[in-house]
């Protein structure tokens, strides 16, 4: 049954990424931009313009341009059937690379904060569901309402302002690792994992003490929504006929708030896949106050530059990510909760 | 069995008189409990005092709303959230459950009180097998591996007459059907052998066939493990069959505790007798004296041939819900559906009214076929045929006001001046027993029987002279039924009104129909008088559904008869039917003809049709 359920789920996640594939190529096209005269600069002679054009692909009509996009066209060289996402416009370099060393900063912050996230907020949203009204529930209230008020940023510079400047026990807001630091050898991209499997504690320590206040922020603005959304499945699960039956049947108090925290958690499932494909993109304030090169920094030079292959696939790895998270939460929604399998 | 005085038979006096009474297994006494809501405390029970006895089935009842699933709940010390048990003491095992430590509680709950309610399948855990979630409330009472546990969810799932208990253990609560999620509640609630258990409504929802079989089946169970029953049901069939005392709660407290004889043969309370009104009445000369009346004179609706077929989507297969069906009904007249769910009786008349179009057949309505009339003149054949639902609340818009509610039909069937049509509101609301300046209030607070009437009171708005009642009483509590009974009737004498009855209750189907119609799986199996059917049923299935029904006559219990009419099995799959007689499988009487050959509806001497060669023949003796 749940094999039969995920099959279902991959292949219309293949279908969605299709479609969104041709529909940004699309787009982009339609954007009332000119990204040629942005590389031949001002006043170019029709020459040059002509050959940028041609160095582009520009110049060949749309649709050829979006089989060689997909790779469809083995004459003009690979596409994404290929796993070639193209070389950027800017750069010249394979966008794949270059995402490879944007993503990994991104993945790593926004992984690490909802992991923490979930530690804090599950256990008190499920406090202040078990005592509505009571003060758990009020400090709650007042806390989602005062952090999901303010921008991201805000709190990250307050947070920057708090810790490196006035208390010192953060250090300054510039990249994962100090200049001074030797990298270790990219394995994976993501330098917790990387320096882990060099044998570098002190690098590996240095990160997670640098990824400190970014992921501070972003425990601070996430866990605002999780807490509520369990708080109040939790309010829900609590009430309901099968936890009233549980205490009836003389189950213990643990057993009984398990089973309304399991169905609790998965309603609870949904928002945090949501949350998490918004964040892939969206914690580029967060990334620029505490200057981590992550992909949303990367979207956004790419949007201001028109490099449109940058711009696709940076679409198109956001979208693969965002979708397998989905699925990964719904696969983990119908192992908790049977009936939405069917 | 319980109290010897049942046993025995004959002659019931108070039983304290004659034996002493079975020490108690629980006594309640002042319980008040509350629930807040914004608009002020409501208290639900105030003032509640009760005692039952060991080995004892005690019934309680009371109409929808009056406490009883707040009384099942308070007695193991729990309330709904946000309740709150505001004074009043539970002695249970020499402990006052009130005032005993939470842990202490808990290890009585469960183990020494069991309980099933309402909902079942609501009140199973819908991410764990069910086979886990009796182990956990085993394991929670008793010292067991998680494997002994799995052993013993098996053993109670056979216990509790699940076929297969070793695949249903592994099943989810959404896999089950309502009745087997309410054994698997009841296997859950006698795991550890309770002392007392709390039954509330544990029969709601299941078809009657299956409410007996079911109901046998617990009260079997408790017989074998020395239990006490608290029985809470508004279905007096119920109530006079299994119980040896009778609770009626009313008005948030207890105001009448008697031997269950006692209590059907000189109810005391006002309540009691109110409730009793329909059996009392059904028995008396003049029901006698209509039923014999009920020589019709005119046909008003024929029903010919009606055939009905709903197409599954996506296969080429159809699900027969009415199989060539004819009867008549006169002017004046009242015919009863019976049957189970799924038998087809409410698609007989939804086609009646032409809300659903027949698959093959023809209904003709005074003599006219209705297929054949226009769609603009089917308004004025609507005005004449009417129906009344099953769920008032459902079928009258809440934000309406009662005036408004009744002037729709006037505005599109008559053409009455603004005033004419308060002043025919006004009369409809007289006619149907509600008062006739509520026109400008809103439904909303009304009870049940009441949103009912109102219904009624809309459906005779255009003069009819015919209605379908679909199911008019089953959510109405039992004071409410009697009333509603009472005032089809009369309505039905003034107004020489003819009635569709369609019903799975045969106490209110005995009493307002003249013939009666026995319905299975799409086809009629007996069709004839009341007295014929109720009184000496030939069709197999007419008698298992008959010997079913639990009539509210402590007299005739059905747990005291050694024969039962019973059927095995489940009911076939409509899509897939039989080839011979549908109930070939199921049938007691059934013989190697049976399979093959379908089924006539054959006239017997006496008038009737019944669907069964072996009856005709006379092969199938008398036996209810």
């Amino acid at each position: 049954m749940l094999l039969r359920y995920v099959t279902k789920r991959l292949l219309i996640g293949l279908v969605q990424l299709v479609v969104l594939t041709v529909a940004v190529f699309f787009l982009i096209r339609l954007l009332p931009a000119d990204p040629i005269s942005r590389f031949v600069g001002l006043n170019p002679s029709e020459e040059a313009y002509a050959q940028a054009e041609r160095s582009l692909g520009l110049d060949r009509p749309v649709h050829v341009q979006l089989l060689h996009y997909l790779g469809l066209a083995p004459s003009q060289g690979t596409g994404l059937l290929q796993g070639d996402l193209g070389d950027s416009w800017v750069s010249g370099s394979p966008i794949a690379q270059e995402i490879g060393t944007f993503l990994p900063v991104t993945l790593e912050l926004i992984t690490i904060s909802f992991f923490v996230a979930f530690l804090i907020a599950v256990p008190v949203g499920m406090l202040s569901a078990t005592r509505p009204g009571g003060a758990a529930d009020r400090g709650v209230f007042v806390y989602s309402l005062f952090a999901g008020s303010q921008p991201e940023f805000w709190w990250g510079l307050l947070f920057v302002y708090l810790f490196f400047f006035v208390l010192g026990v953060a250090p300054a807001p510039l990249g994962l690792l100090s200049p001074m630091t030797s990298e270790p050898a990219v394995i994976t991209g993501f330098i917790t994992i990387d320096s882990l499997l060099a044998g570098r504690l002190d690098v590996f320590l240095e990160a997670l003490h640098h990824l400190m206040l970014p992921v501070a922020t972003l425990v601070f603005i996430l866990s605002g929504p999780i807490i509520k959304m369990v708080r109040q499945n939790m309010v829900r699960a609590l009430q309901s006929d099968f936890v009233l039956y549980a205490r009836c049947a003389g189950l213990p108090a643990r057993r009984i708030a398990f089973y309304a925290l399991r169905a609790a958690m998965a309603p609870s499932m949904t928002l945090i896949g949501i949350l998490y494909g918004f964040m892939l993109g969206g914690a580029v304030l967060v990334e620029s106050v505490f200057s981590l090169g992550g992909l949303g920094q990367y979207a956004i030079r790419s949007i201001l530059a028109f490099d449109y292959p940058a711009i696709q696939g940076v679409v198109l790895v956001i979208t693969a990510i965002s979708l397998s998270v989905y699925l990964l939460l719904d696969i983990l929604h119908a192992m908790i909760d049977p009936r939405v399998a069917y | 069995m319980t109290a010897p005085e049942v046993v025995s038979g004959e002659v019931v006096s108070t039983p304290a008189a004659t034996v002493a009474p079975a020490p108690p297994v629980l006594t309640a006494s002042g319980l008040k409990v509350a629930y807040p809501t914004p608009r002020g405390t409501v208290v639900a029970i105030d003032g509640l005092d009760l005692t039952i006895r060991q080995r004892e089935v005690v019934g309680l009842v009371g109409d929808a709303g009056s406490g009883k699933s707040t009384t099942a709940l308070a007695l193991m010390g729990v309330v709904r959230p946000p309740g709150r048990i505001l004074a009043g003491s539970i002695q249970f095992d020499g402990r006052d459950l009130l005032r005993c430590r939470e842990e202490e509680l808990r290890r009585i709950r469960g183990r020494d009180i069991g309980i099933i309610v309402q909902n079942p399948r609501g009140s199973l855990n819908p991410m764990l097998r069910i086979g886990k979630q009796i182990g956990n409330v085993y394991r929670a009472h008793n010292h067991a591996s998680p494997l002994e546990a799995r052993e013993r969810a098996v053993d109670m799932l056979r216990m509790v007459g699940i076929n297969d208990p070793d695949r249903r253990v592994k099943a989810f609560a959404h896999e089950l059907s309502g009745g087997m999620a309410q054994r698997a509640l009841i296997a859950m609630a006698l795991s550890s052998e309770p002392r007392l258990l709390i039954a509330d409504e544990p029969t709601s929802g299941l078809d009657v066939t299956i409410q007996a079989q079911f109901l046998d089946q617990m009260w079997e169970t408790v017989q074998r493990t020395h239990s006490a029953i608290l029985l809470i049901s508004q279905d007096l069939g119920i109530i006079a069959n299994y119980c040896d005392r009778v609770l009626v709660l009313h008005d948030r407290r207890i105001v009448e505790d008697a031997p269950a004889r006692d209590f059907f043969a000189r109810p005391a309370h006002p309540y009691s007798q109110s409730i009793l009104g329909l059996q009392r009445a059904s028995a008396g000369e003049q029901a006698q004296a209509r039923r014999a009346s009920s020589a019709a004179t005119e046909t008003l609706v024929e029903v010919d041939r009606l055939t009905k077929h709903f197409p599954i989507r996506g296969t080429d297969k159809v699900v027969q819900a009415v199989d060539t069906v004819s009867f008549a009904i006169g002017r004046g007249e009242t015919v009863g559906l019976v049957g189970e769910s799924g038998s087809g009786k409410t698609t007989i008349g939804r086609c009646l009214l032409r809300l659903e179009e027949p698959t093959s057949g023809e209904i003709r309505y005074r003599g006219q076929p209705i297929s054949g009339i226009a769609q603009h003149h089917l308004r004025r054949f609507r005005s004449k045929l009417q129906i009344v639902f099953q769920d008032p609340y459902d079928s009258l818009n809440p934000r309406w006001t009662i005036g408004r509610i009744l002037r729709e039909p006037l505005d599109l069937h008559t053409t009455l001046t603004g005033r004419a049509k308060r002043d025919r509101a006004r009369e409809l609301l007289d006619m149907v027993g509600l008062d006739p300046n509520a026109l400008d209030i809103r439904p909303r607070g009304l009870g049940a029987g009441a949103m009912q009437r109102l219904n009624i009171a809309r459906a005779l708005a255009t003069d009819p002279e015919f209605i379908v009642l679909d199911e008019p009483t089953s959510v109405l509590a039992p004071s409410a039924v009697v009333g509603l009974i009472a005032l089809l009737q009369k309505l039905q004498s003034d107004l020489q009104l003819s009635y569709l009855f369609i019903s799975h209750d045969l106490t209110t189907v005995q009493y307002l129909c003249h013939r009666v119609a026995v319905m299975y799986l799409g086809q009629m199996v007996e069709l004839g008088t009341v007295d014929q059917v109720f009184g000496s049923p030939r069709h197999p299935y007419a008698k298992a559904l008959l010997a079913s029904h639990l009539f509210p006559d402590p007299t005739r219990r059905r747990v005291d008869r050694h024969e039962r009419e019973t059927l095995t099995g489940e009911i076939p799959s409509p899509v897939d039917l039989p080839r011979g007689c549908y109930l070939y499988g199921r049938c007691p009487h059934a013989t190697e003809t049976c399979a093959d050959a379908p089924q006539a509806l054959d006239r017997q001497p006496d008038g009737r049709l019944v669907r069964c060669w072996r009856a005709t023949a006379g092969e199938i003796g008398d036996s209810a």
